[in-house]
This record gives structure tokens, C-alpha cells and sequence, in this order.
């Protein structure tokens, strides 16, 4: 499985390596006004789209089908990609968390709950993009699976937005560090879901 | 023993089936999977190396279900595709790191040495190689960890004549170590018949016919007469017919043709051409 995250690697390196500029130029950002928390969030998003940037150049460049010749399961082919998406995405998560707590000190003071419910928010963010989107992925292939989710998001949007036209309200995340450790838990455990479906879907797909 | 066995395969996509294969290559061998585009060659090898799933059959690989122990089976494998598979921003060395992961017997010398024997350069992107390069690169990281069986799916179609007898040489020096094997895909049927020792010719999805090439090429012959003069002979031994108005070209078994008849040899490629012909 070294040959598979080496050469995920290269490809990453080569193609999303501009990402390091776009980085650096959102982090710079968030430091410049209290209402520029996106930026802060920026590089865990960026980092969550490269498993899905690398299996649509697998698929542009056909390796799709030569990886299915090499001595590998597709368990292996698909953990590649999750365990890639986990060190881009845990490299983001630092960054952003220690820039958190820069912007923390230099406005007044670090404040734990408030530095726990970022670093929440970006592990959401972080688990949920490539959780819900690699399955469809590793089942339809990168353009059909991209449409699938797309589609899906569209339908839960469309449920929200009827349901909270009904009256219905999620309760905001009570104070404390439990409900976001739970929110964390639950977030960890999609992507391992997620991770588990892709095996599923790859091993009775044909390349 | 045999590098591979495939027996009853059948493969069913609806409008198009593969039906009820059965081909057996020997270790020491070189076998040429002839058939028109989309006769089911690539299908073929896609089930060999279970890329696909099959609905009936066995295929047994280097003496092993190709379902048990695939990871051991393929470590014993050498695969060219049509269209190669390397991302096209890696380099030679790259892609000679990933396979060096890759392979448990990857040969790092042997495969700078095919570097050099192909005149690939070392540092310049895949995407950047020409047609040929690209699948000479293809059949280097394909040798380099020593397979025992070779599977090449259209290997040298679209490479120009110079490459291709170049690539094709490296194919027979494969086989002299009698535990290798080669099995070869291509509907340009010239550069199989200078090299296979077996055909198999594939059509619509059915296997027309797999003998020794040798055989064949004796078994078969063309005849060039009238058509009161074909009519006279054993239909079970005329193969299929060309008709013009100057005469009759058929293709015949020599064994079936009265002696005297004057049967001229046929190559491989006519050979098909008649047979796929007389099938439609």
C-alpha cells in the first residue's frame, strides 16, 4: 500500500500544491478582521476536496483501471484515499487551530470553549465533505458520483428547508464540552462509515 | 504446467455476452488473442485479472484461481493496457519508486536498464511522452519484477512500425525461459503472426477457433477457382468463400481438397478475415 499513498502523494504535490498559496493567503486573511472566521475554515475545506481531486485524475489518466492489474485489494485502492484525505486533512485542522489560537491570544485571551467549538466545526467540516461525497464516488465513478452527491444535498436542503418551513428547529449545542465531543464522535464515526460503504461499493464495482 | 486455464467463462452485459471461453496457454508460450474491436478481447483479459466479475466459469492463473490468493498471483503478473495507466505527471523514476513499493521482486537495475535500452527519459512527465514511449514505458515497469506471465491488452496498436518490432522482439526474448508465458491482445493480426505460437480468434464475443499457429498455417490453405470447381468440393471443407467476377478465392482444409488441387498458404490474418466472413 506504500506504492499507492507514494504515488498519491506525487499527484497531490503536483496538482494541489497551489492549495499552499490559497492557504496561506486565507490564513493572512482571517487575522485582519473579527468577522473573517471563513478564512480561518478555508484550509480544512481545501484539504477535504484533494481525495476526490485525486480520483478524478486517477480516472482522467485511467489508472483507475491499471491499479485494478497491480497486486492490491481494492480495500487497499480505496483506504488509500481516505487515509490521504486523513493526513491533508488533519495537516489543515493544525494549521487552522493553531492560527485559531493565535487570533485568540492577540484579541484578548484564549477561551477553551470557544477554542473547542472551532476545532468541532472544523472537524465536521473536515470528516463531513469527503464522508458523504467518496461513497457515491467509489460507486458511480468521480463525474456520475459527483452529480449523485450533488443531488443528495440538493434533497436534504430541500427536506431542511420544508421541515424548518414546518416549525421544526434543531436545539443549539448546549454549553459544555460533552455535546461537542458527541458532535466530534458522531462526525469521526460517519467517516469511518463512509469509509467502510466505499470498500463495499469499490469491490463490486467493474474497472 | 499451464500459465493459464480459462474454462466456460461466460460474461453477460445484455448486448453483448461473452460466451462459454475456453483457452489454455502453456508455460514456454506466446498466445495471440485476435479479434475485430469489440469482439470481447478486452473483456477477457479484464476477467483474467478479476478487474471484472465473471457469471460462469474458472480461470485458473500461474496454477491458482484467479478469485484466491490474487494479491500473490498478480505479484507473478506483467499487464500492459491499451491505454497504460500511469498518471501522466510522473516520471520514470516516480513511477520506478511506486512500483518499487509496489512489487515485492521490483529490479531496480533491471528496470533503469529498460530506461536505457528504450531511450525513455528518466526525468520527463508521462504526460509528455509520444504514443510510443508511453507504452514502452508501460512494457518496462511491466518486466521489471520478473513476471512469470505477461498480459498485454492492444500493446502495440498505435505504435509505428519501428517500435512495434522493437516491442515485439522484447516479447519473444520473454518466452525463451520456458516458465514465462505471453498472452496478447491486438486486432492488428501481422504483429501476433510473427510471434505467437498459439492463436485464438475471437468473434463477437465467441471463440472462433485456438490451435498452434503452426498447425494452422498447415491445416489451411487458399484455393483459387471457379465456382463450378468449389461446388465439386466437400463443403465441410471449405472455410469460407471470396467471390469476384474473375473467380472464387476460398479458404479450405488441406486434408479436404482432392489432390492435385493447388493450395496456396495463407497467413494468419486472411485466415481470420475469411473465418469472421463466413461467421456473419
Amino acid at each position: 500500500m506504500k506504492g499507492l499513498l507514494l504515488k498519491d502523494f506525487y499527484l497531490s504535490w503536483r496538482y494541489c500544491r497551489a492549495f499552499l498559496v490559497i492557504v496561506a493567503v486565507f490564513l493572512a486573511v482571517s487575522f485582519t478582521g473579527d468577522d473573517n472566521i471563513f478564512f480561518l475554515i478555508y484550509p480544512i475545506m481545501i484539504a477535504s476536496v484533494i481525495p476526490m481531486t485525486l480520483v478524478s485524475y486517477d480516472e482522467h489518466d485511467k489508472w483507475t483501471a491499471y491499479s485494478g492489474t497491480l497486486p492490491y485489494t481494492r480495500a487497499q485502492l480505496v483506504s488509500t484515499k481516505y487515509l490521504v484525505g486523513m493526513c491533508f486533512g488533519s495537516v489543515a485542522f493544525l494549521i487552522s487551530m493553531a492560527a485559531t489560537t493565535v487570533r485568540m491570544i492577540l484579541g484578548g485571551g484564549f477561551v477553551l470553549e470557544q477554542f473547542a467549538v472551532v476545532g468541532t466545526a472544523l472537524l465536521v467540516l473536515g470528516c463531513l465533505g469527503p464522508a458523504l461525497i467518496l461513497p457515491y464516488v467509489f460507486k458511480y465513478g468521480a463525474e456520475k458520483g459527483r452529480v449523485a452527491f450533488y443531488i443528495t444535498v440538493g434533497v436534504f436542503s430541500g427536506v431542511a428547508a420544508v421541515l424548518a418551513g414546518m416549525g421544526f428547529q434543531i436545539q443549539g449545542l448546549s454549553s459544555g464540552l460533552w455535546p461537542l465531543a458527541a458532535v466530534a464522535g458522531v462526525s469521526i464515526l460517519l467517516y469511518a462509515l463512509s469509509w467502510w460503504l466505499s470498500i463495499r461499493f469499490y469491490q463490486k464495482r467493474e474497472l | 504446467m499451464n500459465a493459464l486455464e480459462i474454462r466456460n467463462l461466460t460474461k453477460d452485459y445484455g448486448e453483448f455476452t461473452l460466451d462459454n471461453l475456453n483457452l489454455t496457454l502453456p508455460c514456454g508460450c506466446i498466445m495471440g488473442l485476435i479479434g475485430e474491436n469489440g469482439a470481447g478481447k478486452s473483456t477477457t483479459i479484464k476477467l483474467i485479472l478479476d478487474m471484472i466479475h465473471r457469471d460462469e466459469g474458472t480461470i485458473t492463473l500461474l496454477g491458482r484461481d484467479n478469485r484466491e490468493d490474487m494479491l500473490l498471483t498478480k505479484q507473478d503478473i506483467g499487464v500492459v493496457l491499451d491505454e497504460v495507466g500511469i498518471p501522466s505527471c510522473l516520471s520514470a523514476v516516480q513511477v520506478g519508486k511506486i512500483m518499487a513499493h509496489t512489487y515485492t521482486k521490483w529490479d531496480k537495475e533491471l528496470y533503469a536498464q529498460y530506461l536505457k535500452k528504450l531511450n525513455l527519459p528518466e526525468k520527463r512527465p508521462f504526460k509528455e511522452y509520444s504514443k510510443g514511449m508511453k507504452m514502452k514505458l508501460g512494457i518496462a515497469v511491466a518486466l521489471s519484477h520478473h513476471p512469470k506471465l505477461l498480459i498485454l491488452d492492444e500493446a502495440t496498436s498505435g505504435l509505428d512500425p519501428v517500435v512495434r518490432d522493437e516491442v515485439v522482439e522484447m516479447f519473444s526474448e520473454f518466452t525463451r525461459d520456458e516458465s514465462h508465458a505471453v498472452l496478447i491482445s491486438s486486432h492488428i493480426v501481422s504483429d501476433l503472426e510473427k510471434i505467437c505460437d498459439y492463436i485464438a480468434f475471437l468473434h463477437k464475443g465467441k471463440l472462433m477457433l485456438c490451435e498452434e499457429k503452426d498447425r494452422l498455417l498447415e491445416e489451411y490453405g487458399l484455393i483459387h477457382c471457379s465456382k463450378e470447381q468449389l461446388s465439386e468440393l466437400d463443403a465441410q471443407a471449405v472455410r469460407g468463400v471470396k467471390a469476384s467476377p474473375y473467380g472464387v478465392e476460398a479458404l479450405v482444409r488441406r486434408d479436404g481438397v482432392p489432390a492435385g488441387m493447388q493450395v496456396s498458404s495463407v497467413s494468419i490474418e486472411e485466415l481470420f478475415i475469411f473465418m469472421v466472413k463466413e461467421a456473419a
